[in-house]
C-alpha cells in the first residue's frame, strides 16, 4: 500500500492506495465520493469523467497515484464552485430533461463544463465531439445536446 | 507490485534495469489500466514516465521531434503539428473522437502499441524514426522495423522510447489519412495514411501507401504494388483508383469484427480516399 | 372524453434530476459500506456445459482475509420453481440450485467468495482448484430442438411447451387467399447494455435478511429470496435503488442471491460488483428468435389468414414459452395460427428486453407483408392503412388468454381499446416525405454515385402492461403542511416512473408535482406492485395511484367540507386549496386545513388513502407507433447511414411529453445499435461471447445518428388513467422494421439485423 494525499474539489483526502487501483476506484471506494460513476472500467463509456488539472480524463484510466499533486474535479464540487448553487448547465439538464436513468450525466456535465469553459459558444457539432466518448445507454442525446447548448446560451447572457 | 516515477532518465534506466521483464513504463496509462486484469499477475514495477521531461514539440534540421509523453492533445493542438508538412498528426489525432482518452494517450504509448491504433501507421507513411534509450546508450530505429508482431515491438527489456523522430519531407508533399470504425468512438478497423511528393511536372517521385490495424501480421504495412503504382507517374483520379486497385498485397485479417473481404475492401477504399487527400494536398504544397 | 388538466401534459423535471445532475443519486454501486462488509467475487465457467467433478477450495479458504467460499456442494436450491407467485414465472430464470454441479454456459457460477477487498477476492478464485468433465452443448436453436440433442441443462427438456393461440380456421383464411408469402427471419443477440454494472449488498441479522440493490422488480426478488433461503416474507427486506439503465436486465439475478448466501455464511455483510463483462455476458441477453410466417392475402390488398411459428432461444436458463405479449395483432384477420417455442441451448440465458416479442415477430411479419405490398404493386403506406389493427379489435394472443387457460381453463375474448395507427401512419409519411421520396417498387428513392437511398417504414403495437401484474398498492399520505406522501413499489429505471405516477397524484390533489414527495424501493413499506415492467406504469399501477389519491382526497374534502361548513360534494381542489365551486372565495388551503385542529380529536386530521387495484384484464390497452426511416448505403464501402428517421407513437394522453420523448429517442438509439452494431457474438467452437464489453460490442453514441423527428398521436383511451396508455418498451418495436424496409427500397435486399457491412456487401454481388 501507498500512502498517498489526493487533493479533490480543493480538499485533501490521505488514501492509502495500490498502484494499479485507478483514480475513479479510489474516488469512489476509499474517498466515498460515488458521484463520478463507472460502467465500464476501459475507457470506453465516459461515466467516470472528471477535470484532472482543468482537463476532462476518464479516472478509470489514470492510476490513482498517479494523481497525487494534481488538482482533482468532481461533480460534487461543481455546485460548490458555483456558489453552492447549480450550475447553469446542471440547471439545464433538470430543465430539459437532459437525462433518463441519470448514470451518464456526471460525465456529461465535467466534459460539458470543460467544452463551455474553452468554447462559450460551441456548435452542436462541437458539443457532440466534446461529449464523443461517453455512451447514453438511455438515448438521451438529443435532449444532453439540447441542455449544453442552452446553458451555453445562459452562461453567455450572464457574463 | 510496486511504483515509481523517477524525475531523471538515469533514474528510470536502472529501474528498467532492475525489474526487466518485469517492469512496465507507463504514460498515458490508457492502454495499461484498461487491460489491468490481464498484466497484473505478469507486472512488478510501474514506472511512471511522465515526469522525464519527454513532453514536448519541437523542428529542426533533422525534422520533427516529438517527445515520448507528449498527448494526442497535445500534437492536435501545435502549431506544429497541426498544419503544414506535419499536419498529418493533426487529422490522425482527430479520427480518434474521445477527447479524454486524447487528453490523457500518448504518442509513444500509441507506437508502442502494434495493434488497433492509428498514429504508427501515419508514422511508418512519414518515414518516422523512433529513438529509444537504456542504460546502455539511445539508438533510433526506423518505425518500419519497430513494430515485429501483433502487440509486440523491438524493445528490448530496460528500454523505453525517447521521441518520435520525422524527417522534414520534400516541397510539394502532401498526407492523407482515412479510417473505417463501426461507429464514431470505436478502434480502427481499418485504417490508412498516405504520402505523395510531386515534382513541378505533377510527376511522382516518392509515395507511401500504408495500412493497419487490419492486417494479417498484426502491423501496419506499405502496399509496396499501390505505391509502385504511383512512383514517375503523373497523378489523376484513374491512377488513384487503380493503386488503390493494387492494394490486395496487403492480407488482411478476419475475425468477429468484420470479414477479410470487408478489411480488404475498406484498405482499398482507405487508399484510394487517403490518396486522393495527399494528392490535393501535395497539389496545393500543403498537407491535409 | 378528455379532462382539462394542470399537472398532466406538462414537461416537469423529474424529481430526481437535482440528484442526478449533482451526483447526489445512489445507484446500487454508490450505496455506503457496512460496517464489517466484505466483497465477493465469482469464479465462472470456461466451459458452455459441463460438470464439476471436483472442486477444491482449501487454498482460497486459507488466504488471509478470505471469509468465506461457497460452492454448489454448499446446495442451496431454491424450492418451488416458481418463487411463490403461482401463476407466472419470474424469469429470474430459474435455475435450480443457487450454484449448480452442472454448468450450462460459459461465465455460469461455479463458485463465489467474499473476502477484505476485491484485490485478496480475486486472489482467492485463483486458488480454487476445479476439474471439470466436459459434456456435449449445443448452441443452435434448431440443433437443441432435435430429440438427439445434449440436454442442455440437468433439469427438463430442451424444447419447453409451446403456446398455441388459433382463432378462425386457418385453413380456410388460406384458401380465401389469392396469394400466400412466407418467409423466415432470425435476427441477433442483442444485449440490455445498461450503462451501470449494478451491485448487490446483502446483511443477515439472525434470520432476517436485508439486501440493497438495483432492480425494477422489487417484490420478485423479495419472493425469490424467500425460496432459495426458506423464509416467511416477512424476514426479507429488498431496498432498490433506482438502475442506471435496466431494459429489463435487472429484474433478479443470480449474482444477488449469491451476494446473499455468502452473507449468511460470512456472518458479515457481503457486496458483489459485477464487472461490465459479468453484466455483458452473465446475465441476460434478448432472446433470439427464429421466426417463420406464413400470410394470405387477396387480390386488392386485404389479408385473409396469418400464421406464425416464433422459436425463442431462451440460453441456458431462459424459461419463456409464450409472446409475454400480443404480438401478432397489427394485423386484424379472421383466421389466424400462432406458435410460440422456447427452446434452451448452452447460451448465456435469455429473457426479457425492451419491446421483447413485438420487436421480433413485428419485424418478421412486417418484413413479409413489405414482400405482399410488394407483389401487389402497392405503396406500403396504403397496404398499413387498408389492414392495420383498429380499436375494438380482438387481441388474439395475449399473454392474458395463455394465463386465462392455464389456471382457469377460460378462453375470454381480449379488446382493443383504443388504436390511433391510422393516424401514426399518416403524420409519420407526412414527415418524411413519403409521397415525394416512394418512387415505387424497384426503385430507390434516389441514386447519386455510389450512394444509394431508400426510405422504408413498419408498424407495431406494445402492451401498456398485462392484467396480471397490474394488481398494485398504493398509499397517499397527506402532510400537515399539505404535501404529500406517495408510496410505491413502482422500480426507478430513468422511466421517471415515480415523476409520472407524481403527477397522476398532483392532478387529483389539486397540487403541485413539487408537493409530492415519493417513497419508493423498500419492500417492506411499499404495497405490492409486482414488478415495473410490460409498460406497466401508466396505464396499470396508476389507476392504483389514482384511485389511492382520489381515496386521499375524498377523506380531504369530507375534513374540508367541515371546515368550511359546506357540502363534500360540492367542493374541488386547485392549486392548493380547497373551495367551494361557485363561489371560489369560500375555500381553505390544504395547509391550513391539514394543520388545524378539528374539534373531533383536539388535533389536525389525519389523511391517508389507499387503493390495492388491479385492472380489468378483457380490454387490453396496446401502445401503437408507425417508424419511417430514410436510409443511405454506399456501395463503394458496403456501409449503410441513417439520414432520418421519424417515429409517430399513439401511447394516449402524454402525461411528460419530454419523459415520453425521450423514451421514443431511446427507443430509437438502442434499436438502431439492435439493427446494425450490437449483437453478442458467440464462439461457434466454444459458445463464449468474443465482444465481451463496449469495446467491441458497439452502443450508438451522440456522433453516429441523426436526431429522429419524434410526434406523438394523443388518443385519449377511456381506460387509462386521464386517457394515457405505455410508452417505455414499444419504442424499439418499429425501429428495425423501418430500417431494413428501407435498406430494401434502397437496394433490393432484404437484410435482417444487424445490418453488417459484411450482410450489404454479400447482397450488392450481383447474383450468379
Ligand atoms: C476507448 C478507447 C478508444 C481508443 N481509440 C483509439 C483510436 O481510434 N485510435 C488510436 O490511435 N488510439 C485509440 N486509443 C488509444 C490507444 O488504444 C491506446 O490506449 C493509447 O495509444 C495508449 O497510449 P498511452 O500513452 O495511454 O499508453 P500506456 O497505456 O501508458 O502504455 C501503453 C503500452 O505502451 C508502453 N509504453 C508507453 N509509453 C512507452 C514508452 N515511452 N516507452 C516504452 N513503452 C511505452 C506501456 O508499457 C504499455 O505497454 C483508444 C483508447 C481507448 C481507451
Ligand atoms: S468507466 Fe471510465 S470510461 Fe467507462
Ligand atoms: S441517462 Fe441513462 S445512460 Fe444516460
Amino acid at each position: 500500500m501507498n500512502a498517498i494525499n489526493l487533493k479533490i474539489n480543493k480538499e485533501h483526502y490521505d488514501v492509502l492506495v495500490k498502484p494499479h487501483w485507478s483514480l475513479a476506484y479510489v474516488i469512489r471506494e476509499k474517498v466515498g465520493l460515488t458521484g463520478t460513476k463507472t460502467g465500464c472500467e476501459m475507457g470506453t463509456c465516459g461515466s467516470c469523467t472528471l477535470l484532472l488539472d482543468g482537463k476532462p480524463v476518464f479516472s478509470c484510466l489514470r492510476m490513482a497515484i498517479d494523481a497525487q499533486g494534481c488538482d482533482i474535479r468532481t461533480i460534487e464540487g461543481v455546485e460548490e464552485e458555483n456558489n453552492g448553487e447549480l450550475h447553469p448547465l446542471q440547471e439545464a439538464f433538470v430543465q430539459d430533461h437532459g437525462m433518463q436513468c441519470g448514470f451518464c450525466t456526471p460525465g456529461m456535465i465535467i466534459a460539458a463544463k470543460h467544452l463551455l469553459e474553452h468554447n462559450p459558444d460551441p456548435t452542436e457539432q462541437e458539443v457532440r465531439e466534446a461529449i464523443g466518448g461517453h455512451l447514453c445507454r438511455c438515448g438521451t442525446y438529443i435532449r444532453i445536446v439540447r441542455s449544453i447548448l442552452n446553458a451555453a446560451a445562459v452562461m453567455r447572457a450572464g457574463s | 507490485m510496486e511504483y515509481y516515477s523517477p524525475t531523471d532518465l538515469n533514474e528510470a534506466y536502472a529501474l528498467l534495469d532492475k525489474y526487466g521483464e518485469d517492469a512496465i513504463p507507463i504514460a498515458g496509462s490508457t492502454f495499461y489500466m484498461g487491460h489491468r486484469e490481464e498484466l497484473f499477475d505478469e507486472v512488478e514495477a510501474v514506472i511512471n514516465i511522465k515526469q522525464l521531461g519527454l513532453s514536448y514539440i519541437r523542428q529542426d534540421g533533422d525534422g520533427l521531434h516529438i517527445g515520448a509523453t507528449t498527448t494526442l492533445n497535445e500534437i492536435f493542438a501545435h502549431g506544429l503539428t497541426r498544419k503544414g508538412p506535419f499536419g498529418i498528426l493533426a487529422t490522425t489525432v482527430q479520427e480518434l473522437n474521445i477527447n479524454e482518452v486524447r487528453n490523457m494517450a500518448t504518442i509513444g504509448g500509441e507506437v508502442c502499441i502494434a495493434g488497433e491504433v492509428d498514429m504508427p501507421t501515419t508514422l511508418l507513411a512519414y518515414d518516422a524514426d523512433i529513438v529509444i534509450g537504456g542504460s546502455k546508450g539511445v539508438r533510433r530505429m526506423s518505425m518500419a522495423d519497430f513494430h515485429i508482431g501483433y502487440l509486440n515491438n523491438a524493445l528490448e527489456p530496460g528500454e523505453m522510447v525517447l521521441e518520435v523522430q520525422l524527417p522534414q519531407p520534400p516541397a510539394n508533399t502532401g498526407g492523407g489519412f482515412a479510417k473505417f470504425e463501426r461507429t464514431a468512438a470505436d478502434l480502427p478497423i481499418v485504417n490508412v495514411a498516405t504520402r505523395i511528393s510531386l515534382d513541378d511536372a505533377g510527376v511522382c517521385t516518392d509515395a507511401r501507401v500504408v495500412a493497419g490495424a487490419a492486417t494479417l501480421s498484426g502491423i501496419p504495412e506499405r502496399s509496396g504494388a499501390a505505391e509502385a503504382a504511383l512512383l514517375n507517374q503523373v497523378i489523376d483520379a484513374a491512377l488513384i483508383e487503380a493503386a488503390a486497385a493494387a492494394s490486395a498485397d496487403v492480407a488482411c485479417i478476419n475475425d468477429f469484427r468484420v470479414s477479410a473481404e470487408i478489411r480488404s475492401l475498406w484498405v482499398k477504399c482507405g487508399i484510394e480516399d487517403a490518396l486522393k487527400r495527399a494528392f490535393a494536398a501535395a497539389r496545393q504544397g500543403e498537407q491535409s | 372524453m378528455t379532462t382539462e388538466t394542470s399537472v398532466i401534459g406538462k414537461s416537469l423535471p423529474m424529481l430526481d434530476a437535482y440528484e442526478k445532475v449533482t451526483g447526489k443519486l445512489k445507484y446500487a454501486g454508490d450505496m455506503p459500506a457496512h460496517h464489517r462488509m466484505h466483497y465477493a467475487k465469482v469464479l465462472r465457467s470456461p466451459y458452455a456445459h459441463a460438470r464439476v467433478v471436483s472442486i477444491d477450495t482449501s487454498a482460497a479458504e486459507a488466504l488471509p482475509g478470505v471469509s468465506a467460499v461457497i460452492t454448489h456442494q454448499d446446495d442451496i436450491t431454491g424450492k418451488q420453481k416458481t418463487c411463490g407467485t403461482p401463476w407466472v414465472d419470474p424469469s429470474f430464470n430459474f435455475r435450480g440450485p443457487m450454484i449448480s454441479e452442472e454448468v450450462c454456459f460459459v461465465g455460469d457460477e461455479v463458485a463465489a467468495v467474499s473476502a477484505v477487498d476485491e484485490d485478496v477476492a480475486r486472489e482467492a478464485l485463483k486458488l480454487i482448484e476445479v476439474e471439470y468433465e466436459e459434456l456435449p452443448a449445443v448452441f443452435d436453436l434448431e440443433e437443441a430442438m432435435r430429440a438427439d440433442a445434449p440436454q442442455v441443462r440437468p433439469w427438463g427438456p430442451n424444447t419447453l411447451p409451446p403456446s398455441l393461440f388459433e382463432w378462425g380456421d386457418i385453413e380456410q383464411g388460406f384458401a380465401e387467399a389469392d396469394m400466400i408469402l412466407e418467409n423466415r427471419v432470425t435476427m441477433g443477440n442483442q444485449q440490455h447494455a445498461p450503462l451501470d454494472r449494478n451491485a448487490c449488498i446483502a446483511s443477515w441479522e439472525g434470520d432476517r435478511l436485508s439486501v440493497w440493490t438495483s432492480t425494477q422488480a422489487l417484490f420478485w426478488m423479495r419472493d425469490a429470496l424467500t425460496d432459495f433461503f426458506d423464509l416467511s416474507p416477512s424476514k426479507v427486506r429488498v431496498y432498490s435503488t433506482p438502475t442506471g439503465g435496466s431494459f429489463g436486465l435487472w429484474w433478479g439475478n443470480n449474482f444477488m442471491f449469491l451476494a446473499a448466501a455468502l452473507a449468511r455464511k460470512s456472518k458479515r455483510p457481503v457486496r458483489l460488483v459485477l464487472t461490465r463483462d459479468e453484466v455483458q455476458t452473465t446475465v441476460k441477453r434478448r432472446e433470439r428468435p427464429l421466426i417463420d410466417v406464413k400470410i394470405g392475402l387477396t387480390k386488392d390488398g386485404r389479408m385473409t389468414a396469418q400464421s406464425f411459428r416464433h422459436i425463442l432461444d431462451n440460453g441456458a436458463y431462459g424459461n419463456k414459452f409464450d409472446p409475454y405479449q400480443s404480438v401478432a395483432d397489427i394485423y386484424t384477420t379472421e383466421h389466424g395460427r400462432v406458435e410460440f417455442i422456447g427452446v434452451a441451448t448452452n447460451l448465456v440465458t435469455a429473457g426479457c428486453m425492451r419491446g421483447v416479442g413485438d420487436l421480433t415477430l413485428a419485424y418478421a411479419i412486417e418484413q413479409t407483408v413489405d414482400m405482399a405490398a410488394e407483389k401487389l404493386d402497392m405503396d406500403p403506406v396504403e397496404f398499413h392503412l387498408m389492414n392495420h389493427w383498429k380499436t375494438g379489435d380482438i387481441c388474439h394472443t395475449s399473454q392474458e388468454v395463455v394465463f386465462a387457460k392455464l389456471l382457469f381453463n377460460k378462453n375470454p375474448q381480449v379488446e382493443l381499446t383504443s388504436s390511433g395507427l391510422a393516424e401514426c401512419i399518416t403524420r409519420g409519411a407526412d414527415a418524411i416525405d413519403w409521397s415525394n421520396k416512394w418512387k415505387g417498387w424497384g426503385k430507390p428513392s434516389s441514386v447519386e454515385g455510389h450512394k444509394v437511398r431508400g426510405i422504408g417504414m413498419g408498424i407495431s403495437t406494445h402492451i401498456s402492461g398485462l392484467a396480471f401484474f397490474g394488481f398494485n398498492g398504493i398509499t397517499v399520505k397527506v402532510n400537515p403542511d399539505g404535501t404529500m406522501a406517495l408510496t410505491t413499489g413502482i422500480g426507478r429505471m430513468g422511466q421517471a416512473g415515480d415523476t409520472t405516477q407524481a403527477m397522476v397524484c398532483a392532478e387529483v390533489m389539486g397540487v403541485e408535482l413539487e408537493d409530492i414527495n415519493v417513497i419508493d424501493g423498500d419492500s417492506e413499506v411499499c404495497g405490492h406492485t409486482m414488478v415495473t415492467f410490460g409498460s406497466n406504469g401508466m396505464h396499470m399501477v396508476a389507476r392504483a395511484t389514482k384511485a389511492a389519491a382520489e381515496h386521499a382526497r375524498e377523506q380531504l374534502l369530507e375534513y374540508a367540507a367541515k371546515h368550511l361548513e359546506a357540502n363534500a360534494a360540492d367542493l374541488d381542489i386547485k392549486d392548493r386549496r380547497v373551495f367551494v365551486k361557485g363561489s371560489e372565495e369560500r375555500g381553505v388551503t390544504l395547509k391550513e386545513l391539514m394543520s388545524t385542529p378539528i374539534y373531533e380529536y383536539l388535533a389536525p386530521p389525519e389523511v391517508i388513502g389507499s387503493a390495492s387495484k388491479g385492472v380489468e384484464f378483457e380490454k387490453a390497452g396496446k401502445m401503437m407507433m408507425a417508424d419511417f426511416a430514410e436510409v443511405e448505403i454506399d456501395t463503394r464501402t458496403a456501409q449503410m447511414k441513417l439520414l432520418k428517421f421519424v417515429a409517430v407513437h399513439d401511447s394516449g394522453t402524454i402525461v411528460n411529453p419530454a419523459v415520453c420523448e425521450n423514451q421514443v429517442a431511446g427507443g430509437y438509439y438502442q434499436s438502431m445499435g439492435f439493427s446494425t452494431t450490437e449483437h453478442l457474438v458467440f464462439d461457434d467452437e466454444t459458445g463464449a461471447i468474443l465482444n465481451p464489453n463496449f469495446m467491441d460490442y458497439k452502443l450508438m453514441g451522440p456522433l453516429d445518428m441523426p436526431d429522429p423527428e419524434i410526434m406523438f398521436e394523443e388518443v385519449y383511451d377511456e381506460h387509462g388513467p386521464f386517457g394515457a396508455k405505455g410508452i417505455g418498451e414499444g419504442v424499439t418495436c418499429a425501429v428495425p422494421i423501418a430500417i431494413s424496409n428501407a435498406v430494401y427500397n434502397a437496394i433490393g435486399a432484404r437484410i435482417d439485423p444487424p445490418i453488417t457491412p459484411d450482410k450489404i456487401l454479400q447482397a450488392l454481388k450481383p447474383k450468379t
